[in-house]
């Protein structure tokens, strides 16, 4: 039955008219996000639209000019179909890139006129190539594609050839140290050095002392560098082939492959954002080494992360930007979160939060049950890799598990957890100046007070036993200098920054700390009749694992810019002025799935949503990538 | 057709800024630089440079705790002082360079420099030197010019352009920030000083050493706010 429904969906879907440019997003995408109502961005000019994160296959535009002045509205593009900006990637290659409708296709190639067309074999489609991408356009609807092969798969085929060809080594420049301590932790960290050494070998002017990998003297040969760019080049091709090919004659995408995903488009919300989480996990570039080292071990957790999907609507209702997000997993990873959201809520954290604070979050896990469902589904995961190394940790986790109190380990930090922002204060702080002697301008130096702005918040931990943290608490009082205990709580000098105090407290089952004096020494038992309403009180209890509210007027106006670098001061700004409140709440995790929501109340300013919707969009999409 | 910007070619004058400006580039508010020129009669002296970031320490100390800034992973605080050291090691082995020190407060984000040197001209090489060497020997041609010059009791002197063109790149918003920082100027003699040219000079009391004094972000608009010719009494 649920099969013949989807089979429905699925057929009206088409019969719709919808289905058109996403049937371009390869079936290779882990992650979309999909604009249906793009009349919402009709009046974004699109050098603001390219300078998002999520546009940034179309970014190479920016650098000619030829976005300058212009809309959405005057590059072709057709709001009647959905747009949809996807990444992704198989085992050996990477792709991304967007699809969308066109209305008018000269328009469309005066803004993307670093495109020429080129021959192609695919019925019905244009193909279109610049350096980096390529634009195919089937009818009325077209996507922007790139493929890059992964580099590790380069690496190894370069290094092939140039052995086969009878080169030598051709590292002589630290790679043996490079690869010597290559593990899971540090491989960025040599990718970025081996980029440093090709730059060190197309340098004009190189040291004397260094060596480089040269194929011979003869100058006609490659050079190592030279080889891998076109190992490079060559599977990009393949890939782009292949990947074409897929869409364009075996029809192959992502709207045929997942089910999710054309349930999702079926939808009329404004926009849709899809996560293949399993994937997302399973094929991340990241866990190359672990899929080498530990077959076994990767292939039960790919069963572990199986169906692992997160679907969500954005939807613009009156003044409101909601965000309905759904989790979905199997039932293994499903019994983990049941577990996990088993907690009662703590109400001793709505004591501590006050009535007109800025910002609040409650965070309600039961990470005891977590854990032992964790160690029901994962052992016997573990048990199957016959590794030494897995083995071995595997020993070390089961005789914790046995040797150790959790009673006392999950008492004294429970998982559950509250925090709250309560605006600006000015604190004192010290900072260097110099004195000069006007008799010779010899310099001293003198420290003195200054005032600085510094947030304050308080965060709280649930916990049974409290007598643990203060033993802590007490022997840190006689560890360090900067540590030092009053009657009811202890201050931390420098903590916050290196400048500002913190202070520590105990009560009513919580362990707490804040920046603020007055909430130890004045609110130690909370805030009375000054805390949170029961209405917004009873909304938290509700909120199953999570809520979290922000009064974005209260909680951004007041910030100091000096703490934030000048792009986050221009996203501040752009709220700053503006009122409304963002209201996270999830619904509690059940077999299969969990539900969260996040309310985007524009309090009547509603002039710009489609910038509302791109920013909500881009900071999705840069959490999600 | 210009394409995407290639970061690789870059990298190693980015690493340079990394080195030299990251602390200014973050804290680009309250920066104090303090120069200070000992010269000796035969050319030789000492020479400190002080970077006063006190009054930015709580807004380096939120950003060393990010792990991006715009994109740009943000070094942590052991890789600078990691480069720190290296650069102070590659210039303790300049010629006519001795007696290199550093004393570096990283509580406070205080950095005082300082070396002895046989001749301006040793002392210009050295930092040209290491400049070279961490940009890979890439062509800096801010690095043609001779910033300081001293023949017959006469010194020239100006600041390097490098620090000024790479201050450059900094956003024009930051940029309004550097108004707030200060760039003092200070040389010293054994002689007592006759004249000098810049006119927003002053001279010590004991009419031996002579300051200048401006703000980081008007030296980006005017390099030559700096430069000064002095002219020493031939006895002191």
């Amino acid at each position: 039955m649920k099969y013949l429904i989807h089979l429905t969906i699925f057929c009206l879907s088409v019969l719709n008219g919808f289905g058109q440019s996403e049937t371009l997003i390869p079936q290779e995408a882990v992650s979309v996000v999909s604009i249906n109502n793009i009349s919402l961005l009709q009046k974004i000019s699109l050098d603001d639209l390219v300078n998002y994160e999520f546009m940034e296959e179309l970014q190479q535009e920016l650098f000619d000019g030829s976005t300058e002045g212009k809309s959405i509205k005057d590059c072709g593009i057709d709001f009647d179909q959905r747009m949809n900006v996807f990444v992704g990637n198989a085992v050996d290659y990477e792709v991304g890139g967007v699809t969308f409708g066109i209305s008018n296709q000269a328009k469309f190639f005066e803004v993307f006129d670093d495109y020429d067309k080129v021959p192609c074999d695919y019925p019905g489609v244009e193909l279109y190539s610049s350096y980096f991408n390529r634009i195919a356009i089937k009818g009325n609807y077209g996507v922007l594609l790139r493929v890059n092969p992964m580099m590790e798969l380069v690496d190894m085929l370069t290094d092939s050839i140039w052995y086969a060809r009878g080169n030598e080594y051709p590292w002589g420049y630290g790679y043996d140290e490079i690869y010597n301590d290559l593990d899971g932790e540090n491989i960025e960290e040599a990718f970025e050095l081996m980029e440093e050494l090709e730059t060190i070998e197309n340098t004009n002017n190189p040291s004397a002392d260094d060596t480089f990998p040269i194929a011979s003297n003869d100058p006609t040969q490659k050079t190592y560098f030279e080889l891998r760019d076109s190992v490079e080049m060559s599977l990009q091709n393949e890939y782009m082939q292949q990947v074409s090919k897929n869409i364009f004659v075996d029809k192959k995408c992502l709207f045929s492959a997942d089910e999710e995903f054309r349930t999702l488009v079926s939808h009329s919300s404004d926009a849709a954002i899809y996560l293949d989480n399993s994937r997302y996990f399973m094929q991340g570039s990241s866990i190359w080494y672990f899929q080498a080292m530990y077959p076994q071990l990767y292939k039960e957790l790919g069963e572990l992360y199986e169906s692992n999907v997160i679907i969500g609507d954005i939807q613009i209702k009156d003044n409101t930007v909601e965000f309905l997000v759904t989790s979905k997993y199997n039932e293994k990873l499903g019994s983990i979160y049941e577990e996990m959201n088993s907690a009662k809520f703590d109400k001793n954290v709505l004591k501590y939060i006050h009535q007109d604070n800025s910002a609040f979050f409650t965070y309600n896990v039961n990470l005891l049950g977590a854990y032992e469902q964790s160690m029901d589904v994962i052992v016997p995961i573990l048990e199957k890799e016959t590794s030494s190394k897995v083995t071995a940790n595997l020993l070390v986790l089961e005789l914790m598990d046995a040797l150790i109190d959790k009673n006392t380990v999950f008492n004294t930090y429970r998982g559950s957890m509250f925090g709250t922002y309560n605006g600006v204060e000015t604190i004192k702080a010290k900072k260097i100046i110099f004195e000069y002697d006007d008799e010779t301008f010899e310099y001293i130096e003198r420290q003195v007070e200054t005032e600085e702005e510094m947030p304050i918040f308080l965060i709280g931990y649930s916990t049974k036993r409290e007598d643990i943290i203060r033993k802590v608490m007490k022997r840190l009082d006689r560890l360090s200098d900067k540590v030092i205990a009053y009657n009811d709580y202890w201050i931390i000098h420098d903590a916050i920054l290196n400048a500002a105090p913190a202070y520590v407290f105990m009560n009513n089952g919580l362990f707490m700390i804040t920046n603020d004096k007055n909430i130890p020494t004045n609110y130690f038992h909370g805030y009375g009749s000054n805390a949170l309403s029961k209405k917004n009180a009873k909304k938290a209890k509700k909120s199953a694992t999570i809520y979290a509210f922000a009064d974005m007027e209260k909680a951004v106006e007041n910030l100091p810019s000096s703490l934030f670098d000048g792009r986050q001061n221009e996203m501040l700004d752009f709220i700053r002025g503006k009122s409304g409140n963002i209201e996270i709440t999830s619904g509690g995790a059940k077999e299969f799935s969990s539900d969260f929501k996040l309310v985007y109340n524009l309090n009547g300013e509603q002039d710009d949503s489609g910038t509302y919707i791109l920013d909500l969009i881009n900071s999705i999409y840069v959490l999600t990538k | 057709m210009v394409l995407y910007l290639s970061y690789n070619n870059d990298m190693k004058v980015h690493r340079l800024l990394a080195l030299v400006f990251p602390l200014l580039l973050i804290a680009s508010g309250c920066v104090e630089i303090i120069d200070d020129l000992s010269l000796n009669a035969d050319g030789s002296g000492t020479f400190k440079y002080t970077v006063n970031l006190s009054s930015s320490k709580i807004k380096i100390n939120s950003i060393l705790a990010l792990d991006t800034l715009d994109g740009r992973k943000v070094p942590s605080l052991d890789e600078i002082k990691s480069d720190v050291d290296r650069l102070i090691k590659a210039f303790k082995n300049k010629d006519g360079i001795s007696e290199v020190s550093l004393d570096a407060n990283y509580d406070d984000y205080m950095f005082k420099i300082s070396c002895d040197f046989n001749s301006l001209l040793n002392l210009q090489n050295a930092i040209k030197s290491v400049i070279l060497e961490e940009t890979e020997y890439k062509s800096l041609p801010e690095l043609d010019h001779d910033w300081l010059s001293f023949k017959e009791n006469v010194l020239e002197r100006s600041v390097p352009k490098i620090t000024i063109e790479k201050t450059k790149e900094i956003r024009q918003a930051d940029k309004a920030l550097l108004r707030e920082g200060s760039y003092t100027s200070i040389t010293r003699f054994d002689k007592i000083i006759d004249d000098f040219r810049n006119k927003n000079a002053m001279v010590s009391k004991n009419g031996m050493a002579i300051m200048l004094k401006t703000n980081p972000y008007s030296l980006i608009e005017d390099q030559r706010l700096l430069d000064n010719t002095i002219y020493l009494k031939s006895d002191k």
